[in-house]
């Protein structure tokens, strides 16, 4: 059974748990023992979007619902979409997005879930031959919210696909991408970014399959938890037979800044072609006691060197964002996090 | 002269699997199938104590109650447990004395294998040649141990298993599953039932081991499993390295081999253990055949400053599913895992290590090369853990997998789990095939495309090769080469 089926049949059973290889960093069995009753329809106002204000068009589903998105061919939008959760109960919303040849979409996507809330969204992005698409996700929940998004994304040749996955955590939270990797000079990056404290939860997991020869995919998650968080970084990039000249690379760098705070990673190749050139690189650490010593040395105090090598460790994420008013609200959003 | 002849043997050599030979020799056999007799039979044989029996029997009782794990990359029929001999071994008077006594047929088995049995041909060599003690073991019980007064004047014991359970009690009851706990896995829990024999040694404190010992195990029986145990411990101060080489005829139906491995090494200790298997692999075309290889190895890095160095080649067996691991339990304990594994035909290999960071400052590095050829699928699976009391935690991790051929799979599986803030984890991976640049700078030199590929995988595998005894690297260097042969064009 699937999560979305194991939520709309309150079916706290067929949850997936630390039993399940994909989930084994986020087990929901383990932690929901009972499902919430169906989130209650909203009718009240809410916030403006952190994004809003950068879109051309904005739709936003609140406790549950569906949107289906369409570009035409060849035209270019900036669109906000918030999937929020309304008070306690559990529910799934779900979006499907249309991308026409040639076509340029910024998809400017919000998490916002209520504590008490069990919820999935689930949505489908097709990009069509010589599209664009850049999605920067903004996962900002409450602490006791469980919070899921599972995206499948269908790139075309020649298609452009590049993702930026912000999450501050919640009791657990996951934010999954699976991308159909079509090789014919298609371009994919996906990174990501978790900035955890308290007892917060973020899972990072994705998986790109190519299927045809040529594609090109980067991929750069970093991660910073403190107190008694945990990040979970899982990606994978499945190279399948006959997708020759495939050039991926991952790269996922954790920075853990107390003693109580966990990162787990797997990152995963999985190849069946032989001219390839795939490469992952994974780090956890802590701070550079080197870097520290140098800045405090010309005069920086401690906690200030601290915070300005963490944000230089974080920056690279944020500096790669191509939309110029996003980027500028996400940097300002990640400087709020780290200075908390 | 002397290259030109090598050479000559070393393609002749090339033409097959070399050790599938079977040796005639009449055996004792339990009889077929697996239930608590069978377990009471093995014990009988080896004359064991009554709570050796109760160990063996509750394993059984576990094991039946435990399915088997699937979660592996690698697919074959479902084994059939009771279609099995559980105990073969050759047959002897009383067990021999001393090497005359031992079956000439079987001395001549491990002449064609290249291993040398009598003390005095191992000392025939050049003055200051590498000397080390072998155990033998064919099918389920241990042949002969050589050099054993040698070892027991420097106070090393060097035995089989069956006699150490015979004669030392007290450090088999006190060790054997303590780090691999009778019920950790389904093989595991099968061996601890039904293990039959293996090597057993122990390292007084402080005590160097004068020589190299070897294990080689050796199937021959037909529709047989093999399930040996080792036990090693190294005390305070002490070091060994140990050796572990295998084959087994070839055969169409597929032989289990589920082995148990376990290391200790005290405050200071050091283990080095290096494997090379070679297993028969399958027929590459149909895949008819072949070992399956489901090992289960730990150290346990019990003292403080104690190391446990894990080196392996893999090039053998149908289906090789292990993890030779660390627990590093000593403050400033380090565990290495040196790994070259290599598929060909319709192999499968998933293997990889776990380093379990325990003690504050332990070290871990793991470097693996995997090789996948023909119609292969070959995995490296691993994991990297550092508790919340591992302060000050390191680890390395390299691992590089290289394609030869379109229709080979390799696949890399690395997991890390960091609980604490002063844990330093780095991990990298690539997975590339052969760069057409080198080999036609290679073969522009004038060699041949085969050639130049053996070169380029020996430069690949480079990192591993120099951590292997000598004598056993100049092996598994050549071992390679057959490994591969076939693989190119």
């Amino acid at each position: 059974m699937n999560l979305v089926a194991a939520i709309a049949e309150r079916n706290a059973a067929e949850l997936p748990g630390k039993r399940d290889e994909d989930w084994r960093w986020t087990d929901l069995r383990g932690l929901v023992r009972e499902a919430p009753a169906p989130s209650a329809p909203f009718a009240g106002d809410l916030p403006a979007g952190r994004f809003d204000a950068l879109a051309d068009a904005r739709k936003v589903l609140v406790n549950g619902g569906e949107a289906v998105i369409e570009i035409p061919k060849g035209a270019s939008a900036v669109l906000a979409l918030r999937l929020v959760g309304r008070g306690p109960g559990s529910h799934v919303a779900s979006a499907a997005i249309r991308v026409g040849a040639n076509a340029r979409l910024t998809l400017l996507e919000t998490y916002e879930r209520d504590g008490g809330t069990l919820a999935d969204a689930t949505l489908t992005i097709a990009v069509a031959e010589g599209a664009a698409v850049e999605r920067i996700v903004l996962a900002e929940d409450h602490e006791d919210a469980v919070s899921i998004s599972q995206a499948e994304v269908t790139l075309s040749p020649a298609a452009r696909f590049a993702q930026t996955v912000l999450a501050s955590g919640a009791r657990r939270q996951r934010l999954e991408t699976r991308v159909l990797h079509p090789g014919g000079k298609a371009e994919l990056r996906l990174d990501g970014l978790y900035l955890l404290g308290d007892k917060r939860h973020s899972d990072q997991t994705t998986v790109v399959t190519h299927a045809g020869a040529e594609g090109l995919t980067v991929q750069l998650t970093k991660g910073v938890v403190r107190d008694q968080a945990r990040g979970v970084f899982q990606g994978r990039i499945v190279v399948e037979e006959g997708a020759d000249r495939t050039d991926a690379k991952m790269g996922h760098h954790g920075l853990i800044l107390s003693d109580r705070a966990e990162i787990d990673a797997k990152p995963e190749l999985e190849i069946y072609a032989d001219d390839v050139a795939c490469a992952h690189g994974n780090t956890v650490g802590a701070l550079d006691d080197e870097a520290l010593f140098y800045a405090r040395q010309r005069g920086i105090p401690e906690d200030e060197a601290r915070a300005l090598l963490t944000e230089a460790f974080v920056g690279e994420v944020v500096d790669r964002i191509d939309h110029e008013g996003a980027r500028e609200v996400v940097r300002a959003w990640v400087a709020d996090r780290l200075r908390a | 002269m002397a290259a030109v002849k090598q050479t000559v043997e070393h393609v002749a050599a090339l033409e097959k699997y070399q050790h599938g030979f079977v040796t005639e020799i009449e055996q004792d056999f339990a009889p077929k199938g697996l239930n608590a007799d069978i377990v009471r039979f093995i014990s009988a044989k080896k004359d064991e104590p009554e709570w050796m029996l109760q160990w063996r029997l509750e394993a059984f009782e576990r094991w039946q109650a435990m399915e088997e794990p699937a979660w592996a990359k690698v697919s074959f029929p479902r084994i059939d447990y009771q279609d099995s001999y559980y105990y073969a071994a050759p047959k002897t008077k009383e067990g021999p004395k001393s090497l005359d006594e031992v079956d000439p047929d079987l001395l001549e088995t491990y002449k064609k294998l290249g291993i040398p049995l009598k003390e005095q041909e191992v000392l025939a060599g050049v003055e200051g040649a590498p000397r080390y003690a072998v155990d033998a073991v064919f099918d389920s019980v241990s042949v002969v141990t050589t050099f054993k007064k040698e070892l027991a004047q420097a106070g090393v014991i060097f035995c089989s298993m069956s006699e150490a359970i015979r004669e030392h009690p007290e450090l088999v009851r006190k060790y054997l599953g303590s780090v691999v706990p009778v019920s950790d896995n389904y093989f595991a829990c099968l061996n601890s039932a039904v293990f039959s024999d293996g090597s057993f040694v122990y390292v007084p404190p402080g005590v160097r081991c004068p020589m190299e010992l070897s294990t080689y195990f050796r199937i021959n029986a037909e529709n047989s499993g093999q399930f040996e145990r080792t036990l090693i411990i190294a005390d305070k101060g002490a070091y060994v390295s140990y050796l572990e080489g295998c084959t087994a005829p070839m055969r169409d139906e597929n032989q289990l081999h589920a082995a148990v491995v376990e290391l200790f090494a005290l405050d200071d200790a050091e283990i080095k253990y290096s494997t090379v298997q070679n297993w028969y692999p399958g027929d590459p075309e149909t895949g008819k055949g072949g070992i399956y290889n489901f090992v289960t190895k730990r150290a346990d890095c019990r003292g403080d400053r104690s190391k446990v160095s894990w080196t392996q080649v893999e090039t053998g067996s149908a289906i090789t599913w292990k993890y030779p691991s660390c627990v590093l339990r000593g403050n400033e304990s380090s565990g290495e895992f040196y790994s070259i594994a290599i598929t060909n035909g319709r192999q499968q290999a998933d293997t990889g290590t776990k380093m379990i960071h325990l003690g504050a400052n332990t070290r871990s590095r793991i470097i693996s090369k995997g090789i996948s050829a023909g119609k292969s699928s070959n995995t490296y699976r691993g994991l990297v853990s550092a508790h919340p009391k591992a302060k000050g935690a390191r680890n390395f991790t390299q691992c590089d997998s290289l394609l030869i051929g379109k229709q080979c799979a390799a696949h890399t599986v690395p997991y890390i789990e960091a609980r604490n803030g002063q844990a330093k984890f780095e991990h990298e991976a690539t997975t590339t095939r052969l760069s057409e640049d080198q080999l036609f700078y290679v073969m522009q030199r004038g060699l041949s495309q085969e050639e130049a590929v053996q070169l380029l995988v020996n430069g690949f595998v480079k990192d591993v090769l120099q951590e292997l005894p000598m004598e056993f690297a100049v092996e598994a260097q050549k071992l390679v080469a057959i490994s591969l042969e076939g693989s190119v064009g």
